[in-house]
């Protein structure tokens, strides 16, 4: 089974992310990231395979209780909820569309993505610091730390 | 004599109105529904990601079917009723880094549970005053919705609540209007730390208007002058250990009411009087993978000054719990078993002497609630769910209308339902 990583928008000042921080960012108890711009998490459908891998992996919390706190933020005018969108390539689109976004994606996708990318300009897949692959400009892939 | 007459010509006059205003909000509900699916059908058809920036907007629609044996907790016949409609549409629009503007607009329809119609469930100026990694200050000005109990502020909200019909006994459908929000001020302060987990104080203030349907539901279909909300105030206190499966809560809650029988020339049978309504919990929730436990307990004060006669004090302690539990059999199918026990007064379990003050005039069993429920959840998309389930009361403690209670239908201290709805949100 493919990993699952943890992308954002390429302006997002933050390279790596504590396991906490993103249990925080997707339960929005963060809103901002450290250079104050503000946060605007995407996700998948909730019934999505990906979303609850996502959720158990690297959230370690049950998708029905991410629901309920979105649900509960979103119908009682409390706050806003993080963004659906339906597949993989529109949370991608998204993502680098949308200063300070987060989402995720699987490995295999990225890897597709990095390759298409890589094919199309030529060589500007960039690695750094322990980063797998990092779509420049589009994307950004980012490390959770425990 | 003069009085009866009055009364006879009063509920004509309200029955026409009735009428009229049934032919209102079928038109009400119609122009929400239309509205509902051109709003779903515009976020689908516009790129979703578009819905995240500084404008969303959600709903949800939900029908379902109801049948009560032996009490008028949803119509007066006792046949099977469709008075089982919620549907809402919420928008939320950031105005700036620091403001944003929230409301909602729900139409619900539950019979005698609480009065038919469209109402604007929250519509709020929302000031982020602080936020950092872990601390978020919120201050909520307008119209806001309880957030204080387990399930306050999603009991409208079909697919947000564990199930269709709520522990009476804390969400008691005929205190909806005046227990689901209030106009006026609240706060919220979040803190998240990972040796001591996420802590949620909330604080607010403010009233809520109480319609003259509402004061016929709760007082008496009788009552002819204006009842009002004095104050609302609550706190509450959420805290879940860092990375556990539990959340424990405590809220405090005291309200005024104020009840004027409008002059000597009303005609009202009722008196000038003062109404105090304290409430107190403690909830805890457990979430795990497959099983979930959560429970409510609570204590109530009551007091009347006046109503009956001018000189009439009443003061009575209620004191009430629900347990209950959730099984999740597959990833769509949820399984629901609940138990709920309350009194109106910790004196009167039995209500042996309620029956006895009032000369046999209001049975025993209007002094408790007792609810046994058994339900099914099954999600059939993300968005679309069904539900169902059955009821076991014992009691007319938590019916309408509650002050001079209808003795005539609720006849039984046992009474029966069952429910299903279909929900579907966006």
């Amino acid at each position: 089974m493919s990993a699952i990583e943890v992308i954002t928008h390429p302006q997002v000042v933050e390279r790596s992310l504590t396991k906490s921080q993103l249990r925080r960012i997707y339960t929005m108890r963060q809103l901002r990231w450290s250079d104050n711009h503000a946060i605007t998490v995407f996700v998948l459908p909730s019934q999505d395979a990906l979303h609850q891998r996502f959720a158990k992996e690297r959230l370690q919390i049950f998708p029905y209780q991410l629901n309920r706190i979105w649900h509960k933020l979103t119908y009682s005018g409390l706050g806003v909820a993080p963004a659906v969108v339906k597949s993989e390539q529109e949370l991608i689109q998204a993502v680098s569309n949308t200063p300070g976004a987060i989402g995720y994606i699987s490995e295999a996708t990225l890897i597709k993505l990095s390759q298409s990318y890589n094919n199309f300009s030529q060589g500007a897949l960039n690695m750094d610091d322990g980063q797998k692959v990092s779509v420049k400009g589009v994307i950004n892939v980012v490390k959770i730390k425990d | 004599m003069l009085s009866k007459l009055k009364i006879n010509v009063a509920v004509e006059v309200s029955s026409r109105v009735n009428n009229l205003f049934c032919a209102r909000f079928f038109l009400a509900r119609t122009y929400l529904f239309v509205l509902l699916l051109v709003a779903g059908g515009a976020t689908t058809v516009q790129a979703d990601y578009a819905n995240s920036q500084d404008f969303q907007l959600h709903g949800f629609i939900s029908q379902g079917l109801i049948d009560v044996n032996g009490s008028d907790f949803v119509n007066d016949d006792g046949g099977l009723s469709a008075e089982l409609t919620e549907i809402g549409l919420n928008a939320s629009y950031q105005l700036t880094n620091k403001f944003r503007l929230a409301a909602q607009v729900v139409y619900l329809d539950g019979g005698n549970r609480y009065s038919q119609g469209a109402r604007v469930d929250y519509a709020l100026l929302d000031w982020s005053a602080f936020t950092n990694e872990s601390w978020q200050a919120n201050v909520y000005f307008g119209r806001f919705k309880n957030n204080h109990w387990l399930y306050s502020s999603s009991r409208d909200i079909p697919f947000a609540r564990p199930s269709i019909i709520l522990p009476q006994s804390v969400y008691f459908d005929g205190f909806r209007d005046i227990a689901v929000g209030s106009d006026g001020i609240a706060a919220k302060l979040s803190h998240s730390t990972d040796e001591y987990g996420n802590f949620d104080w909330q604080l607010s203030y403010g009233s809520s208007p109480i319609s003259d349907e509402q004061t016929k539901n709760i007082l008496s279909e009788y009552a002819q002058g204006t009842a009002e909300q004095d104050y609302d105030a609550q706190a509450s206190i959420y805290w879940q250990p860092a990375f556990s499966p539990w959340r424990f809560g405590l809220s405090l809650l005291e309200a005024g009411f104020i009840y004027d029988q409008g002059g000597v020339g009303s005609g009202d049978v009722f008196f000038d009087s003062d109404f105090t309504f304290q409430f107190y919990t403690m909830n805890a929730i457990y979430e795990g993978e497959k099983w979930e436990f959560s429970g409510e307990i609570y204590q109530q004060r009551f007091t009347i000054d006046g109503f009956y006669f001018p000189a009439f004090q009443l003061d009575n302690m209620g004191q009430g719990f629900y347990l209950q539990s959730r099984y999740k059999l597959t990833q769509q199918l949820t399984l629901l078993a609940r138990y709920e026990d309350f009194y109106l007064n910790k004196e009167d379990k039995d209500g042996k002497e309620l029956q006895q003050i009032t000369g046999g005039a209001i049975p025993y069993y209007f002094a408790f609630h007792k609810d046994i429920t058994l339900g099914v959840n099954y999600d059939i998309t993300s968005n679309f769910s069904m539900r169902m389930e059955y009821h076991w009361v014992k009691g007319a403690g938590r019916l309408t209308p509650v002050v001079v209670p209808n003795t005539i239908i609720n006849n039984a201290e046992d009474w029966q339902m069952w429910a299903v709805q279909l929900m579907y949100w966006f």
